[in-house]
């Protein structure tokens, strides 16, 4: 066991990495009645991984596969709580802008080549870079330095402060990777997590065994994953009734009851990616005017989306998109756009567009729930006097219209890198994107968010959280609609499996390590 | 024959290079940039305008429309159909070699079993008649009037779900498993022959009547000969040319019929690459398809004239 500083610890949350070195990742207790467990684990993944490329965001079914193949130098534990992975300790200094890390002795890639702080300062590296087009490149882009004064020791340097640093390395495209990963074509196929890749057909399935040189391989109780995709939900969903496979990500919401009836089967959801309104301010006009988008935020009607883009399956976001279970859930901020359509009219009549205005609204029929959402949300809208032309191509179109500001409003749906309120940065702030509002500039927010980064106590992140809530209240730099279950479906017999909670439903892999399967 | 055969094959290239130049041209047509997607899926993080660039040059999409042309059509002279964008390291008939025999054994499976089933079943209406002719033709405008996926679907929950007699898709390799391989192909299968199998069997119907009442079918009959051996050398192997027309054009549909039947059953062929292709806008694989697609098209096309020969020797001529 390790011993470790009496500073290690994690800015969020603070969360004593002593606690959680005492191995709360799943539930499982490897060696008991191991003669009834299975060896092979099946799994129905909703959609193809035809490439797994270093850093990137590529969606829920690579992270998966991210977090059967690799580990960074820290995870999640089935409660969404930052544990150490490949560092042994990670300690922040006072002023949390360095940090300590040091590596678990004899760490080794699947490949059986030794993992060093060489391999650390490399890939953090690499997430810094803005061509590595990485998932967490805005928080690594503060990085300033790393150093390896030893092979078990790097010393990170961030630009500034940074609380929440540890949340973002615990993401699964912070993985520590081999050094061809970083080559012009490479990808990272191989890597230091539970498993490695056996086969593959490409489009079919992935088999993986496990890997003998992942540090806690005790604790992993199979032979042998195999994962296959399902792109269809229903398709998915029977391969699971059927029992071609015993568990399944992104259940269907209209299916959840279908799931709930069957004894053999838990339904295991967690409110995961939020669906918001994001609107063009840098044309001038209505929409850059903040009583304009505070009418809009209270115009919604959120019931109505919940029934009719997730059969139910969402739960209102009336405010910031911050979780009931977080410290820095309030109550009162969370539902200040609670409907008020009266309220709205007034705003709108205040800010000169008593008589409404014309509006495009951009959404995709790609996905039923996003059209479905400008659909539940187009009649609220004309309630208050916004006359709105559904713009609804396929994905591919609504991103690049989004990015390249060719809308009034749009509908979206994302998620937090992490669920630590500075994911906010990521929807207010920053180059226009395809996922925030386009021209949208507020210094001061931007200047609160800094603060929270730098607030060592929770006390006092909590206050300016609360401060950064009630400017988001004001601003409007999104109308939160509705916070969408992300269910994973499963055979009892599975157990330590777990949804991890909020936005890190994507990162679920990883209590793959101590869950069993009753044979 | 030959000269016959050579000409098909050159206008089949002509064809071919038709609808490279359409499928390219219509693929960059349509809004949709496969930078986006390459860049975030649904529920992911930030696309900037920089991001597209910077994955649009990568993928070449920033060199002008005819120069990307040009470039692709000397590529394809070489038999060389690009590598994916989603993979940049894995070629396109990689891809395709792959997914293409998995398509293809359904589909030939699906064609066997509507010949086997389609072409008795349609012989016997025309020869008893009465009940059994209203039964099969009732069964056969079901057949052909329900929807794959509908017929996919209901098989899944009777089969797979209700009964547990099959899984309820996905694919097993016949070297690891041929077990499952065999039990994964029943239900697709079947469901892709039924649309198939009954315009099979319609046209061997009207075909073994038509015949039936030809004035030689008479003269062989007041010679002597048996009515069943009257029918079955002589009638069916008559009724067949229509048939073969028929069920030739009808493989080139079911090519089609797969892109749906292949996502109800999970089974990893084109169709269903075809569809993630679309979507993900990887036009080096949707192009790859569609000339793969379009060069079976005219092959079986080709294959067809060359039988009618063989069925009927005044065709040779």
């Amino acid at each position: 066991m390790a011993t470790l500083s009496r500073r290690s610890v994690l800015g969020a949350g603070s969360v004593s990495l002593g606690l959680l070195l005492t191995g709360c990742q799943g539930t499982a207790t490897p060696g008991q009645s191991a003669a009834k467990l299975a060896s092979e684990l099946k799994i129905g993944l909703s959609a193809d991984v035809p490439d797994l490329k270093p850093s990137r965001d590529q969606g829920a079914a690579a992270m998966m596969l991210d977090t059967l193949i690799h580990r960074g130098l820290l995870g999640y534990d089935a409660q969404g709580k930052v544990v150490p992975a490949l560092a042994e300790s990670f300690t922040p200094s006072a002023d949390n802008k360095s940090f300590t890390v040091k590596l678990r002795k004899g760490l080794k890639f699947s490949d059986g080549s030794a993992l060093t702080s060489a391999n650390v300062k490399k890939t953090l590296e690499f997430l810094a870079t803005s061509a590595s087009g990485a998932k967490i490149y805005a928080t690594m882009s503060k990085l300033e330095s790393v150093e390896t004064p030893d092979d078990l020791t790097a010393i990170v340097k961030l630009k500034g402060a940074n609380v929440a640093f540890p949340s973002y390395l615990a993401d699964t495209t912070a993985a520590i990777l081999p050094d061809k990963a970083f080559s012009a074509q490479g990808t990272s196929w191989e890597g230091a997590g539970p498993f490695k890749l056996d086969t593959t057909q490409k489009g079919v399935s992935f088999t993986f065994t496990k890997n003998p040189e992942f540090y806690d391989a005790a604790k992993v109780n199979f032979e042998k994953v195999i994962v296959t995709v399902y792109a269809d939900g229903q398709a998915r969903l029977n391969a699971l009734l059927a029992t071609d496979v015993q568990l399944i990500d992104f259940v269907p919401w209209e299916s959840f009851d279908r799931v709930k009836q069957d004894a053999s089967l838990k339904l295991d959801p967690q409110s995961g990616p939020w669906m918001y309104l994001h609107f063009n301010v840098a044309k001038g006009g209505p929409l850059a005017n903040e009583k304009v988008r505070q009418a809009i935020a209270l115009a919604v009607n959120r019931e109505n989306v919940a029934k009719a883009a997730f059969s139910g399956q969402a739960n209102v976001v009336a405010g910031s998109p911050i979780a009931e279970s977080s410290q820095f859930y309030d109550s009162k901020l969370a539902s200040g756009w609670k409907q008020d359509v009266a309220k709205a009219k007034q705003l709108m009549a205040e800010a000169g567009y008593a008589s409404g205005f014309d509006a495009v609204l951009l959404t995709s029929s790609q996905y039923a729930f996003h059209q479905d959402t400008a659909l539940s949300v187009q009649p609220d809208l004309a309630a208050i006097g916004i006359r709105t032309t559904l713009d609804s191509g396929d994905w591919a179109t609504r991103q690049t219209k989004a990015a390249e500001g060719r809308y009034d409003i749009a509908v979206a749906g994302s998620a937090g890198v992490v669920n630590d309120p500075s994911f906010l940065v990521n929807f207010v702030t920053g180059p226009a994107a395809n996922n925030r509002s386009f021209g949208f500039d507020d210094p001061q927010l931007d200047a609160l968010l800094q603060k929270g980064l730098e607030a060592s106590t929770d006390a006092d992140r909590k206050a300016v959280y609360n401060q950064v809530q009630e400017r988001i209240l004001t601003t409007v730099p999104f109308a939160s609609l509705v916070g969408r279950a992300q269910a994973f479906a499963y055979s009892k017999k599975l157990t330590g499996f777990a949804n991890i909670p909020g936005f890190l439903t994507f990162e679920s892999g990883y209590t793959l390590v101590g869950a069993q399967l009753q044979a | 024959m030959a000269r016959f055969v050579l000409k098909r094959l050159g206008l089949g290239i002509v064809l071919l290079w038709l609808v490279v130049t359409v499928v390219f041209l219509a693929l960059h047509a349509v809004p949709g940039d496969p930078a986006a997607i390459l860049l975030g899926s649904e529920g992911a993080g930030s696309v900037t305008p920089e991001a597209l660039a910077r994955v649009r040059s990568q993928l070449g999409l920033d060199k002008p429309i005819l120069v990307q042309y040009t470039d692709y059509l000397l590529r394809l002279v070489r038999f060389d159909l690009g590598t994916s964008f989603r993979s940049t390291d894995v070629p396109v008939l990689s891809y395709i070699s792959d997914r293409l025999p998995k398509t293809l054994e359904l589909v030939f499976a699906a064609a066997l079993l509507a010949v086997m089933v389609g072409i008795p079943l349609g012989a016997l209406a025309a020869r008893i008649g009465g009940l059994v002719d209203t039964l099969i033709s009732s069964l056969t405008t079901l057949g052909i009037s329900m929807p794959v996926y509908v017929i996919g679907t209901i098989f899944v929950l009777v089969f797979s779900l209700q009964w547990g007699m099959f899984p309820a898709g996905g694919y097993a390799t016949l070297e690891a498993n041929p077990v499952g391989h065999f039990q994964r192909l029943v239900l697709p299968a079947i469901a892709l022959s039924f649309g198939i199998g009954s315009v099979v069997a319609r046209m061997t119907r009207s075909s073994v009547l038509e015949t039936v009442a030809q004035d030689w079918v008479r003269t062989a009959r007041s010679q002597g000969l048996p009515r069943a051996q009257v029918f079955r050398r002589h009638v069916i192997r008559n009724s067949l040319t229509p048939v073969v027309t028929t069920l030739g054009l009808e493989i080139g549909t079911l090519l089609g019929s797969t892109v749906l039947i292949e996502r109800v059953f999970t089974w990893p062929g084109m169709g269903s690459l075809l569809i993630d292709a679309v979507n993900a806008r990887d036009y080096p694989v949707v192009q790859g398809i569609v000339i793969v697609i379009a060069a079976l098209f005219i092959l079986i096309n080709l294959i067809v004239d060359l039988l009618y020969g063989v069925l009927d020797p005044r065709a040779r001529q």
